[in-house]
């Protein structure tokens, strides 16, 4: 079985979710599942941080575009954390991602934790 | 004394003295053969031997001559109960002339109408292992020297069945350890592994050890292990060690956890055992060894181009010497080409030398060569002729360099789970060919949307098998996924991305829809810069 980790912490009603493992066909539907468990109505803003993630392919992508299509129907903020020592951070360059979501390529990632004044 | 010598000379007469003739026979035919030469030299009609049961609790008859349903039948004896059971109590002669329920508990006996029974303790050391016992049908009486010659016969009688017993002891833990030991090592692409052992001289076996397994996380596994103690019992502690091992390395891959759950384990279930162990998880690209020891002997690693050197670890305490000890796990390089020995104590240990001269033998052996090579080397150097005293287990691992890589394919069940296997060996792969991280990156997430695809959509609900050949074309990868189903359309919202990433990925992909399943070709410069 592919393995994820997926972590949450809820800041001032921001959801930070950090991802860390493998995602692909195998376990792509359990880390959606467990994503949107944590992702309420009531959060004005989703962050996942991509940069302990190791392997990511179309079906990984998949749960961000679905992930990122709610967001947008919900009138909420999608940002994705890659930086460039990110082993996924390709496949999210060549993703299209995007349209749906804020990306922060930037160096070296916010400290946990952050959004905290 | 007369008698003794009289009584030798008895024995000597039926070739009681040497056991030559016994030798070739197995444990129940020699004891019977030695029975019939004591019925013989005691002039009597029937003679039985009842060894002690490990328990020691009853005697059971093991060998009878003269009366052979005693043996069939199984016949037990309580200690101190009838006439056997009371020369085992009191480890003394016994004449018995009136055979009935009253002196006897085994009614096999007065059913065969013995008229005198005459029965010595078997002894080796002063410790009981049986009774022997001779009767006679007739009415004769034995007298103070027959005592005498059925003692001295019962002596060797003992021995004969001590040697016996410690032989199959032997031979069962020469057995077990066998058995234990990976009687083929794991076919590794890649790796080249190599392994002997040898048990130790005066044919005794201890309780030396070495595995290789592959893991679910697509790590490899290797231990070399050396339970202190000898023969059957540390053979059997080495078994339970092993698989207990095993089963630690499920659940985790760090070395160092692997070993302090063992080391519970030991100290709860199997107290005042003692083993000296090193365990090592190779990353799932073979390029690390994360290595912990429990006191065992430092591994030795030749790289390419520099001298052979001994790997600097943090030593921890063995399993089952203390409570709670501190276990470590130390990162090693294993670049292409490196040479990696695991051992035991009983390759470099001599009574006549200081360890480490035996140590300083053992990096002059081993050089950059193949495995198999090199195992014919430091046996040939630290063992030659010699018979050691101890055990020895060696085994060499070696990564491939780049110009050995072939070609490799793999073929596994087109099911979601499969993906991770198949990245593992890719990960490998590219690894041994040298591919730059970005080449190997692309490639990982190309074949990857390949297989995803066969695994979606080759297949019918009977499902089929999903192949992916890997070689090497001057600069380039090329690699082939097969599947031998037909795709169909795909389904739902946000699918066919797949395709597009295989497109960017690769310098080429060609699709091959056939009659027989489908084919899909990647190329891609191994190199950073991307080819056309």
């Amino acid at each position: 079985m592919t393995e994820a980790w997926v972590e949450t912490q809820v800041l001032d009603g921001r959801v930070c979710i950090e991802l860390s493992g493998e995602i692909d066909l195998d376990n792509a539907a359990a880390v959606q599942e467990e994503i949107n468990a944590v992702v309420g109505n009531e959060v004005a803003a989703v962050v996942v941080d991509l940069t302990r993630l190791s392997y990511l392919d179309s079906a990984g992508l998949r749960v961000l575009f679905q992930l990122g299509e709610r967001m947008r129907v919900l009138q909420m903020e999608l940002e994705l954390v890659v930086p460039s020592r990110s082993p996924v951070r390709r496949v999210i360059e060549l993703s299209g991602l995007s349209p749906v979501a804020r990306m922060l390529f930037d160096d070296p990632p916010p400290p946990r934790g952050w959004g905290v004044p | 004394m007369a008698s003794t010598a009289s009584a030798e000379d008895r024995l000597r007469r039926i070739g009681f003295v040497s056991n030559h003739a016994l030798a070739h026979l197995d444990t129940e035919d020699a004891l019977t053969e030695l029975l019939e030469r004591v019925r013989r030299v005691m002039h009597a009609d029937t003679a039985v031997v009842l060894l002690l049961e490990p328990g020691g609790g009853e005697l059971f008859a093991a060998a009878a001559r003269g009366m052979d349903p005693e043996v069939h039948q199984g016949v037990r004896v309580p200690l101190g109960k009838g006439f056997a059971g009371r020369i085992a109590a009191e480890r003394r002669p016994v004449l018995l002339e009136r055979i009935d329920e009253t002196t006897v508990v085994n009614q096999l006996l007065w059913e065969r109408g013995l008229h005198t029974l005459l029965g010595v303790p078997l002894l080796v050391g002063g410790s009981l292992i049986g009774v022997l016992h001779v009767g006679t049908v007739r009415d004769h009486s034995f007298t103070e020297d027959d005592i005498h010659l059925l003692q001295l016969a019962g002596d060797r009688v003992a021995l004969s069945i001590q040697a016996q017993r410690a032989q199959a002891a032997r031979a069962a833990a020469t057995e077990l350890q066998r058995s234990l030991l990976p009687a083929k090592l794991p076919a590794v692409p890649t790796l080249d592994i190599a392994a002997r052992y040898v048990p130790g001289g005066r044919s005794s076996v201890a309780g030396d050890w070495y595995d290789v397994f592959t893991l679910p996380s697509g790590r490899l596994g290797i231990v070399m292990g050396d339970v202190v103690g000898h023969d059957l019992p540390a053979a059997v502690v080495m078994g339970r060690f092993r698989s207990a091992l095993r089963a630690y390395a499920l659940e985790t891959d760090d070395p160092a956890e692997v070993l302090t759950r063992l080391d519970r384990k030991a100290l709860h279930f199997e107290p005042g055992m003692m083993a000296t162990v090193l365990y090592g998880t190779l990353d799932s690209a073979f390029e690390r060894l994360h290595l912990s020891s429990a006191g065992h002997l430092e591994p030795l690693l030749a790289v390419p181009g520099k001298d052979p050197e001994f790997v600097t670890l943090q030593v921890d305490p063995p399993i089952g010497a203390v409570h709670e000890a501190r276990r470590h796990s130390t990162a090693v390089e294993l670049p292409q080409g490196a040479v990696c020995c695991l051992y035991t104590d009983g390759l470099v240990e001599r009574r006549y030398r200081p360890l480490d001269a035996g140590l300083d033998l053992l990096r002059e052996a081993v050089s950059v060569q193949t495995a198999d090579r090199v195992c014919a080397q430091v046996m040939r150097r630290l063992i030659g002729d010699e018979v050691p005293d101890d055990d020895v287990a060696l085994l060499i691992l070696r990564r491939q360099t780049v110009e050995e890589i072939g070609p490799l394919e793999v073929a596994v069940p087109a099911v979601p789970e499969s993906l991770k296997e198949i990245r593992a060996t890719m990960r490998r792969w590219l690894s041994a060919v040298a591919a730059d991280p970005e080449a190997a990156g692309d490639l990982l997430l190309a074949v990857g949307e390949a297989c995803t695809n066969v695994v979606e959509h080759a297949y019918g609900p009977a499902g089929g098998m999903v192949t992916v050949l890997l070689e090497r074309r001057q600069g380039d990868a090329v690699v082939t996924v097969r599947d031998t189903g037909r795709w169909r359309r795909p389904r739902g919202i946000n699918r066919g991305r797949g395709l597009l990433l295989m497109r960017k990925c690769a310098d080429d992909v060609h699709v091959e829809h056939g009659e027989d399943g489908t084919r899909v070709v990647i190329r891609r410069a191994l190199g950073q810069e991307r080819g056309s």
